[in-house]
């Protein structure tokens, strides 16, 4: 770990590094440090501001409401629509697609729910496919390729769990490394209920600390996880972990305020380095033998789109036309249930328990999808601007409701989506953002199979939460998805240059120095919490990357 | 705690020093009790603004109006509302800042708000100063207007966002709720998790732990 009298590498645009890093986030970060230590020199570029520990603060207003870390409607704008026939439109006051635009990316914003993947995630599509209007495909890798990926993201991140816990969690190599979190409230009565109902609700993973690892603290337990950084930095983000690892290399640069609109490419097809601006919107390049973009599910389609040439004139990369399609999110649904005595749910870490009972899709319900459960909260300015059906929204009765905030929880279900080719993040033909850059269009609508999927995950939180001595329980909508912060298989892998983006070792098919590695990598959606997949996946392609590196192979 | 308490930049000096690791593992628990946050508490915060307290965006008119339906969302009486917790210095500063695209709407809003009141109730007295049986009354003719929507929403944020801001006055949109102002917690967090008794393996599993 660097200390404060560590001198940061600082690369000039003009030297040739050996790789760029677009992109500071859950795969990025560490993506920079497998690469540095390997011997390479690495920038890593990032579109947002680097914060430190005292810049992050409990502030539910601006950072759930103001856009304080995330990317800003005003700025960074989007459209959105359901139907490919229709004109994309801005939505007031909100983008679809969320990620958090600071070094450490979405890993330091993020809830830390870590779930891994099952191996019935990678093989669906030999089990349960075809689905009609889905693209539902077996991954090109295994989990037991990714296993040891899972347990070093465990080990070299930081997270606490209880291994053995679920009878349904796939194998493992290693336990946690850490013990969990102390139980919630919530947790406490979601366990009650799922095993009054025969199920088996289990201590969370989170990669949140619950006692001093590598050199970090352990939760403070304030409750403000998903949405706020952690300024005790006992949430292993990327900003706190990887990236400071990297830059001890003396290898690694984490540029901030550098926001990449455009790779650039040679006569010969290969990626030379990329456009960027810095913090006064002056652009710049920078040169690269290699480019790695870790940009996130919406903004790694949106580069290789705006970065066409004459010789990829559909966007970099896309000779399948795949870049930017079969965007996933993960649907769900579920229930907040009010009980007879406080909870408290604003203090401690979001997530204590969870349920994976329900994880396998079951042909018997008559369709496709799997989920887990766990037992959530959120904070009060949040929790205060929606009611309950039957609850008036103002005047002394809702003055008593708004003073039973105590007394309430959630339990949410968190799902499958379904790949459909016509899902997907391209280019608006009109919008730009505050760069002058072409802004990202969204084109989404549920699969009918994700819809019924989710209503039937909010009658399982009512029974749950019924079992557990609810008072009252107000079931969650399943209405249509118009947006979403997991954002995944926009640039999905495979075997087949004409049916996916990467390979499995996360190269394009189309250009041998350019990789890409995030949540756009997956091909299936899992049943939500996707980032210890997308860091288990950086892990392994790190490996990969550095070995051909080193083997002139790239 | 005995010991000084260190203010807010301490706490987080130590915290972010990582070559103090093993002093942080040591005295955790009483940096953490003794830490107090930005927005939980201003104590050791010297040099942060105080909340906005007068208005710098509306009329003493259009507040005074505002106030009024907000004071209706939220009411006083045995406890404070949303009056007593300073809600329209809160709305005043929003829409004089990162609110400010929405104050040409919400002036328009008003404005049919309270020509359609004087319409109903005659013109020589404002809404603020009506009776609240009246309020209430006119207020239930107009809830599903967008106007009233933008008031509901502004309301509630000024009065659970951070004192900062300028409503949440003396923490009572906190204390309304039960919230505790505090940097952080420790178990038991609430009734139910006081008496666990710890995760019971199911049959057939063995958990394990490093």
């Amino acid at each position: 770990m660097p200390t404060k009298t560590m001198q940061r590498k600082i690369y000039k645009p003009s030297e040739i590094v050996d790789f760029i890093v677009i992109g500071s986030g859950a795969s990025g970060g560490i993506m920079a440090r497998e690469l540095s230590r390997a011997g390479n020199s690495v920038v890593v570029m990032e579109q947002g501001p680097r914060m430190g520990p005292g810049d992050f603060e409990h502030d539910e207003l601006k950072y759930r409401n103001l856009s304080g870390i995330t990317n800003n409607p005003n700025t960074n704008p989007q459209t959105f629509r359901s139907d490919p026939n229709q004109k994309a439109t801005r939505v007031a006051g909100r983008n679809p697609l969320t990620y958090a635009r600071i070094v450490g990316g979405s890993s330091a914003h993020f809830n830390a729910n870590f779930w891994r993947l099952h191996e019935i995630d990678f093989i669906e599509g030999s089990k349960l496919g075809p689905i009609e209007g889905a693209s539902l495909v077996d991954w090109p890798i295994t989990y037991a390729e990714l296993e040891p990926y899972y347990t070093k993201v465990e080990w070299e991140v930081g997270v606490s769990g209880l291994a053995g816990a679920s009878p349904f969690d796939p194998w493992r190599s290693k336990p946690y490394p850490m013990p969990p979190l102390p139980v919630k409230s919530s947790g406490v009565l979601f366990e009650r209920g799922g095993r009054k109902l025969g199920l088996h609700p289990y201590p969370a993973p989170m990669a949140i600390n619950s006692q001093v690892y590598k050199g970090r603290p352990p939760c403070a337990q304030c409750g403000l996880c998903g949405g706020f950084g952690c300024e005790v930095m006992a949430k292993s983000s990327s900003v706190w972990t990887v990236i400071p690892e990297a830059e001890a290399t003396g290898r690694c640069e984490v540029r901030s305020d550098s926001y990449v609109f455009r790779i650039g490419m040679d006569q010969a097809g290969r990626a030379t380095g990329v456009h960027f601006f810095d913090n006064k919107k002056v652009e710049h390049f920078q040169k690269a033998r290699a480019v790695v973009v870790c940009a996130n599910g919406s903004e790694t389609p949106k580069l290789l789109l705006n970065s066409a040439t004459p010789q990829f004139a559909n966007g970099l990369a896309n000779s399948s036309g795949k870049v930017g399609r079969y965007l996933m999110f993960n649907k769900g649904g579920g229930v907040a249930a009010r009980f007879e005595n406080p909870l408290n749910e604003y203090k401690g870490a979001n997530v204590t328990r969870v349920i994976h009972d329900f994880y396998d899709s079951d042909p018997k319900r008559g369709f496709y999808g799997g989920g887990g459960f766990d037992a959530r909260s959120g904070g009060p300015l949040t929790w205060g601007q929606s009611v309950p059906d039957g609850t008036p929204t103002w005047g002394p009765k809702f003055k008593e409701y708004l003073e039973s905030y105590n007394y309430w929880m959630t339990c949410a279900g968190h799902g499958t989506s379904l790949a459909q080719e016509t899902n997907r993040v391209d280019i608006d033909p009109e919008l730009k953002d505050a760069w002058g850059v072409p802004a990202m269009r969204v084109t989404y609508k549920d699969h009918a199979d994700d819809i019924k999927h989710a209503k039937w995950m909010v009658e399982r939180g009512k029974e749950i939460m019924d079992a557990a001595g609810a008072v009252q329980i107000d079931p969650g909508e399943v209405g249509a998805a118009n947006g979403g912060v997991h954002l995944l298989g926009t640039c999905r892998m495979g075997n087949n240059s004409d049916t996916s983006v990467i390979d499995k070792y996360h190269r394009t098919h189309d250009v041998k120095n350019l990789f890409l590695c995030d949540g756009s990598s997956m091909v299936t959606s899992g049943r939500g919490q996707p980032t210890q997949t997308i860091e288990a996946l950086a892990f392994r392609a790190g490996d990969h990357i550095a070995k051909f590196a080193r083997r002139g192979e790239i | 705690m005995a010991q000084t308490i260190p203010s807010r930049r301490q706490f987080l000096a130590a915290v972010g020093n990582l070559a103090s690791a093993s002093w942080i593992a040591m005295n955790w628990p009483d940096i953490a009790f003794a830490a107090e946050h930005a927005g939980h508490d201003m104590k050791g915060m010297a040099g942060e603004p105080s909340p906005p307290s007068t208005l710098t965006t509306l009329s003493v008119a259009e507040a005074a109006d505002i106030d009024a339906i907000a004071n209706q969302i939220v009411p006083g009486g045995t406890s404070p509302g949303a009056h007593d917790a300073k809600v329209i210095y809160f709305i005043d500063s929003a829409l004089g800042t990162f609110f400010a695209a929405q104050l040409p709407n919400m002036r328009q809003g008003l404005a049919e708000f309270k020509s359609a009141y004087a319409v109903r109730f005659g013109a020589d007295k404002p809404f603020a100063s009506a009776p609240e049986a009246q309020q209430i009354a006119w207020l239930k003719e107009v809830d599903k207007t967008p106007f009233f929507t933008a008031v509901r929403r502004l309301t509630l944020l000024g009065l659970i966002a951070l004192p900062k801001y300028g409503g949440n006055h003396d923490n009572i949109g906190w204390k309304l709720m039960g919230v505790e102002d505090n940097h952080f917690w420790e178990p038991p967090f609430g009734y139910y998790d006081k008496d666990y008794p710890g995760f019971e393996p199911y049959p057939g599993t063995k958990p394990y732990t490093a």
